[in-house]
């Protein structure tokens, strides 16, 4: 409390007492005054008072069991879930049957030839060299299930996104109602959508897919209504001025107008599909990512590594072809490009038949190189040399016991010590300084809920655990991200290495992780850096390199030093960019906070694992409720505005 | 206006296409992956541990190369397994520590999932130090001088408290029970996964560094890092039918297999050479050490076992 | 070349019905901007009181006049004066508040959706300030658009718009998108894409303020070159006055939504309504607007025979002209008639701006009280 009413001298300070900030924090202070001493006599404790919360753990468990019990009775599964599982299941065995009927050969032909009419010869190559690589890595099958997963997945989010992008672009009232919600979704942790979908439709392929497809259809929302509602105003009125039908001005202008966004939108909403395809392998999904989660099991990297290569390939070809095929619009359309399709199309068809009549449908064995042992000697040197005993600088298990001891525990111990009502507080001054009143009210609320789901202290454990990793992601992210900015050498190779670990399912690198850390919650900290570190590194270094060149021209032509260029002008103008990049470096961190379970990080994401594991959809989906609410008020402390921008780099 | 209006039909026209065609039973749909390229199809369920891969291994070779079926796995922890057994997402579980309220729902009152027999392997679930502190200080192994012990296994992340460390949370554990009704300045740490629990053992153990583990039997980590396991309270009937309760041992159980009702009754040789199979903790422990020490493929590995080992798994096609 | 050259006269205008009428017209924005011109006292508020009173704004008040058939009418205003908003009400891209709009007698505000998109296909097309152009089609394909709304099968609607697309001199540049085309070459497509439709009226929103100077001139002239060779009435919007003088056979100056004076260019030039269009005008070279008609006084009986003789319709300039040669004061001869006279010293009253000479008739706008 006494943080925030201890107020400044108002003689001679005019002009903070006029600074909205100031304002609103001293209406908050005033408000605090009154509230606080209420709550605090009526429900005195440091923790989340007990009297205030509600145990779901029986209702949930209660529905949970009714779920199970009428699964193949009741009409609602019968009639409705059911059949939404049989079409699931139906498109993706029909996708993947076609992929094995027309073999490695084909499926190879048909990828690096799309990529050739959409995106060029080079990615064409790359785009078959992926392909072959999955196959050399032993992981043929594997990588057509999880392909046969993904299309259907995209498909369908494609398709449920434009929809309600459709609505939210075309109605104001649909926008109201979708944008918040969307947007909400949008900083949601994947894991948060598995136990939900997990309850309704049981372990497997369907749940899975329809996970994937919550995930990550709202971005394909999002711009398909950007898309529709950004669309040049004037050309829109000319269209009409011409006595269009609604209908015409959607098809032939609208809808093209928004082309651009779409394909964004299908480029965002694979990537994510992917990351969820792998992330779903721990409600079996199958596929890639389950060949990643069994070689844990068996603590083999190499194993991991090797199913974990594919998926960067197939993220990084996808990535580049969509990209590729949205800078391509607008230009001049290609002579005879209907002719090409068609020899690319023989091109595919010949291929695949020749495939099969020489009998050569599935990925050779003996063409298969394994790549597991070398890759587990190198990671069993790495860990043996790093992990102690190091001199001078000491081993990897040292500077993760002093970080637990000198960082984790004062942060933890400290936010569990604050009375919860100065908690309440902190959070609604950091949300009202930076945002509207309604952030705030999110903002807070959101935390309050933390404290009724009864997870108030292990959510305090988790934060402090955000924050750190936040904390050290921010200070390496900014440093890598302005060295990039400096130097395009530095850009171009650092290029591929954000892309793999950006990509690179968090479960490959668990073990590593534990080798270097240890068991605890400094591995868990770690795993996150990396997953988050790409981000910020990629968000400041756009950010940097996108500031105005004659503001740069003009303080050169004043003489200024690079480093006073850094300080004065870039950094200042980049801001926007460098909030940006906290917010989704807070967010990244949030989304791997499960993966951290898995290592000993405990708290939120042990509990989630315990819940997918045990099946205690109760714990599962009371731990996932509060990290999906430390999101939204992480978010909504970090957002300066009415962010619109795209989710993430 | 328009645009709402098809919208609003397509919702319903598709909606009636769904529904329209009758009911669709979820729990007896297979998986896409099944069946593919005309040949039958076994889902086995792998649990995360490398025992249950072992047994998978084996099956998945001798139902290949035997049988000529062709056989998918899905790893799923115990628990959803039993879910995914019932719905005949996975066709077997072969290898069970004990849910009797799974049972109870399942095998008992939806008759959907059906005993397959024991497996051959007994299970025991304990707290493990490795044998050099045991050798070290032998009156270790008994839980009453755990107190005495307890700054040996502190760690920064058990703060002033000893350590004891749990692993993967698919587990059957006692231990934050044990640890509070035998009144021990220990705290429970969670690796989170088994990967995380092994990877850190081994580090210790090169280390020579003392620690203390809930671990079990059988478990190929044995052959690598020597453990003895600390006597707690004896197992009796019933004494741990609390969980908060609990002050007693871990029991010792016969581990079994199950099989999807549905497969059982239809699966031709694959069900019966399924409940047939039953091989003893040092088969299983061959393989398992095969996978996980020697990082051979499960393929390999099974390999291996069967040719050395056809009097043993020809029983299981008689 | 200015329009002023051929000015329609006046009888047969009169007797065709207007292209345009446009009567009391109202468009306020604003949370129930309806209340807003049924309130005389509301009515009275000038735009701030409005403001703060209602919370609404009046883009156009009160507004009427009409497009006579043939004509190139201006609305000329600064920004924010609410012409951009009046030319759109008149095909209701806007909805008016209030008022009547009727072309060729028929009332726009009462036509339904199929009768409007009918108005907007064949008979007002319109051309915009930033073209408005589809990024993702080919030149031919945006000047064949609204033939394409409008149903025409694909090989038809290709060669009217080849046609037209010939006819603004676009010969060869079919096959290109909009953004290989400079902005001149833009706004000829937006032209023609106007044109295309056939349609009654081409209504111009500020078309050519968004191109360079140089380019400008050159699309005012093909504009002229259009207009004569077709003779299609024409409302067009501007805020340059130069550009309103030389293509509007009438203008209409609007101030903060209301038609503070509507005449020809001339009268506007030649007897302000009040002190803003005076200081709108100031620096208009009078003497190129001006006509002979406007500045002559009566002949005398003594002086007919004598001096040179000049048309009424020509300008002051060119009456300097002859004066200036001859020495002499000029005759203003009508059909062989002397109507006139003007000397050196009328001319010079009329380049300094201090002769006021009684306007013929200079319309009031018909909504002013």
């Amino acid at each position: 409390m006494a943080t925030i009413t201890a107020s400044p001298p108002r003689i001679g300070l005019p002009g903070l007492l006029k600074s909205r900030a100031f304002q609103k924090l001293l209406l908050l202070a005033v408000a605090a005054a009154i509230l606080v001493p209420l709550a605090n006599a009526r429900w005195a404790s440091g923790t989340w008072p007990s009297a205030l919360t509600v145990d779901f753990s029986e209702p949930l468990a209660k529905a949970s069991d009714w779920i199970i019990d009428n699964r193949d009775s009741h009409p609602l599964f019968l009639y409705f879930f059911g059949h939404v599982s049989n079409v699931v299941v139906i498109a993706v065995r029909a996708v993947y049957l076609t992929l094995l009927a027309i073999g490695w050969a084909g499926v190879t032909a048909l990828g690096a030839l799309v990529a050739w009419r959409v995106a060029g010869v080079r990615l064409a190559l790359g785009t078959a060299v992926a392909f072959l690589a999955c196959g050399l890595l032993g992981m043929w099958v594997p990588t057509m299930q999880t392909l046969a997963l993904m299309v259907v997945a995209v498909v369908a989010s494609v398709v449920v996104g434009m929809l309600l992008g459709l609505a939210a672009g075309l109605s104001d009232r649909m926008d109201r109602v979708l944008r918040p919600v969307l947007d909400t979704m949008q900083v949601l942790p994947a894991f948060a959508y598995l136990l939900p979908v997990v309850l309704v439709f049981g372990i497997g392929v369907p749940a899975a897919v329809l996970a994937t497809v919550i995930y990550a259809a709202p971005p394909m929302a999002r711009l398909t209504s950007l898309g529709l509602r950004g669309a040049d105003k004037e050309v829109l009125e000319a269209v009409a001025s011409l006595g269009s039908t609604a209908r015409q001005r959607l098809l032939t202008a609208r809808l093209p107008l928004a082309r651009k966004e779409l394909l964004l939108g299908v480029n965002q909403t694979i990537m994510m599909a992917l990351s969820m395809a792998v992330i779903a392998a721990v409600i079996g999904a199958g596929g890639l990512g389950d060949r990643v989660y069994q070689a844990l099991a068996s603590v083999d990297v190499g194993a991991a590594l090797a199913a974990g290569i594919p998926i960067v390939l197939l993220a990084v070809v996808l990535d580049r072809v969509t990209g590729a095929a949205g800078e391509k619009l607008g230009a001049e359309p290609e002579p005879r490009s209907g002719v090409r399709w068609l020899v690319a199309l023989i091109g595919v068809v010949a291929v695949a038949v020749a495939g099969r009549l020489a009998g050569r449908l599935d990925w050779p064995e003996a063409w298969i190189v394994g790549i597991a042992e070398p890759v587990n000697r190198a990671v069993d040197w790495m860990t043996a040399h790093l992990y102690s005993g190091v001199p001078v600088i000491g081993g990897t298990a040292d500077w993760a016991g002093h970080f637990t001891t000198w960082v984790l525990d004062p942060m933890r111990d400290s936010l569990q010590a604050l009375p919860w009502w100065g908690v309440l507080l902190i959070v609604a001054a950091l949300a009202w300084v930076i945002g509207t009143w309604r952030t705030a009210l999110t903002a807070v609320l959101a935390m309050a809920a933390i404290g009724v789901l009864g997870v108030w202290k292990p959510s305090l454990d988790t934060l402090s655990q955000v924050l750190a990793a936040v904390a050290v992601t921010l200070v390496v992210g900014f440093a890598v991200g302005i060295a990039a900015a400096r130097s395009d050498r530095l850009e171009r190779a650092l290029r591929p290495v954000l892309d793999v670990f950006q990509t690179m399912p968090q479960f490959v690198y668990l073990i590593p992780v534990v080798a270097l850390f240890g068991v605890g919650r400094a591995p868990a900290v770690a795993a996150a850096i990396v997953y988050a570190l790409p981000a910020v590194v990629r968000i400041t270094t756009q950010g940097l390199r996108q500031v105005d060149p004659a503001a740069l021209e003009a303080s050169g032509s004043l003489g200024a030093t690079s480093w006073q260029q850094l300080k004065q002008v870039q950094l200042p103008l980049a801001r926007p960019a460098l909030l940006l990049a906290v917010n989704q470096g807070l967010v990244l961190v949030l989304a791997v906070v499960v993966i951290g379970g898995l290592v000993g990080g405990g708290a939120l994401g042990y509990d989630v694992v315990f819940g997918l594991a045990q099946g205690d959809l109760a714990t599962g989906l009371v731990a996932g409720g509060a990290i999906v609410c430390l999101g939204l008020m992480l978010d909504r402390v970090t957002q300066p505005t009415e962010r619109r921008a795209k989710k993430g780099a | 206006m328009r645009v709402r209006k098809t919208a609003l039909v397509a919702a319903l026209s598709s909606l009636a296409l769904l529904t329209g065609c009758g009911a669709a039973d979820m729990t007896k749909q297979a998986s896409p992956f099944a069946n593919a390229q005309g040949a039958k199809t076994v889902t086995l369920s792998v649990q995360s541990w490398v025992g249950a891969q072992a047994n998978v291994a084996v099956a998945q070779y001798i139902l290949e190369h035997e049988l000529g079926y062709r056989v998918d796995t899905v790893q799923v922890d115990e628990v959803p397994a039993w879910d995914a057994l019932s719905q005949g997402r996975v066709d077997a579980l072969l290898e069970d520590w004990g849910h009797p309220e799974q049972e109870q729902r399942y095998v008992k009152d939806k008759k959907t999932i059906t005993d397959g027999g024991e497996l051959g392997v007994t299970g025991h679930i304990g707290w493990f130090v490795p044998t050099y502190l045991a050798k070290q200080h032998p009156d270790i192994t008994n839980w009453k001088n755990l107190n005495k012990y307890s700054h040996l296994f502190r760690t920064p992340e058990s703060g002033d408290k000893g350590q004891l460390m749990d692993g993967s949370p698919s587990y059957v554990t006692n231990d934050k029970a044990l640890v509070k009704n035998l009144k021990l300045d220990y705290q429970v740490v969670f690796a989170g996964s088994e990967a995380a629990q092994i990877t850190q053992m081994r580090q210790f153990a090169k280390e020579k560094k003392p620690f203390l583990t809930y671990w079990y039997t059988p478990q190929w980590l044995f052959k690598k890092v020597p453990m003895t396991e600390v006597k707690l309270p004896p197992y009796k009937e019933g004494c741990d039918a609390d969980p908060e309760k609990v002050a007693c041992a871990y029991p010792h159980t016969p581990l079994k297999k199950y099989l999807n009702s549905g497969f059982a009754k239809n699966g031709g040789k694959a069900a019966a050479f399924l409940k047939k199979f039953e091989w003893t903790t040092e088969d299983q422990n061959e393989v398992s050490l095969m996978i996980a020490d020697k990082k051979m493929t499960p393929e390999d590995a099974a390999k291996k076992w069967a040719d050395s080992h056809k009097s043993t798994w020809k029983k299981w096609l008689s | 070349m200015t329009a002023t050259l051929e000015p329609p006269t006046e009888q047969t205008m009169d007797t065709t019905t207007p292209v345009f009428s446009v009567e009391g017209l109202w468009k306020v924005f604003g949370p129930k901007a309806d209340r807003v011109p049924a309130d005389p006292e509301l009515t009275a508020l000038d735009p701030a009181e409005l403001r703060s009173r209602t919370g609404c704004t009046a883009a156009v008040r009160d507004v009427s006049f009409d497009v006579r058939k043939g004509e190139v009418f201006v609305v000329m205003g600064l920004s924010g004066s609410g012409k951009s908003t009046l030319v759109r009400c008149l095909t209701r891209l806007i909805e008016p508040t209030a008022g009547t709009i009727a072309i060729d007698g028929e009332d726009v505000r009462a036509m339904d959706r199929s009768r409007l998109r009918e108005l907007r296909r064949h008979r007002a097309a319109m051309v915009f300030q930033h073209f408005g152009l589809l990024p993702h089609r080919t030149v031919l394909d945006n000047v064949a658009y609204g033939l394409e709304i409008q149903g025409m099968g694909k090989a038809e609607r290709r060669e009217r718009a080849a046609e037209v697309v010939a006819k603004v001199g676009l010969e060869g540049m079919e096959h290109r998108r909009p953004g290989q085309l400079s902005g001149g070459q833009q706004q000829r497509v937006g032209l023609a894409r106007a044109l295309a439709a056939d349609p009654e009226v081409l209504l111009f929103d500020e078309p050519f303020s968004a191109l360079d100077p140089m380019i400008r001139r050159d699309m005012q002239d093909e504009v002229v070159r259009l207009h004569q060779e077709e003779g299609r009435t024409m409302v067009f919007i501007t805020h340059d006055l130069n550009e309103a003088l030389k293509l509007g056979d009438r203008i209409a100056l609007m101030r903060d939504g209301r038609v503070v004076q509507l005449g020809t260019p001339e009268e506007i030039v030649g007897s302000p309504a009040d002190d803003y269009v005076r200081e709108f005008v100031r620096d208009v070279p009078r003497e190129q607007v001006m006509t002979v008609r406007t500045a002559m006084r009566r002949p005398s009986a003594d002086q007919d025979g004598s001096g040179p003789a000049v048309r009424p319709e020509a300008t002051v300039s060119e009456a300097i002209e002859a004066v200036a040669r001859a020495g002499a004061p000029a005759r203003v001869m009508d059909k062989g008639r002397c109507v006139g006279v003007i000397d050196s010293d009328t001319l010079l009253g009329v380049v300094a701006g201090t002769e006021q000479p009684a306007p013929p008739g200079t319309e009031q706008p018909k909504g002013a009280v």
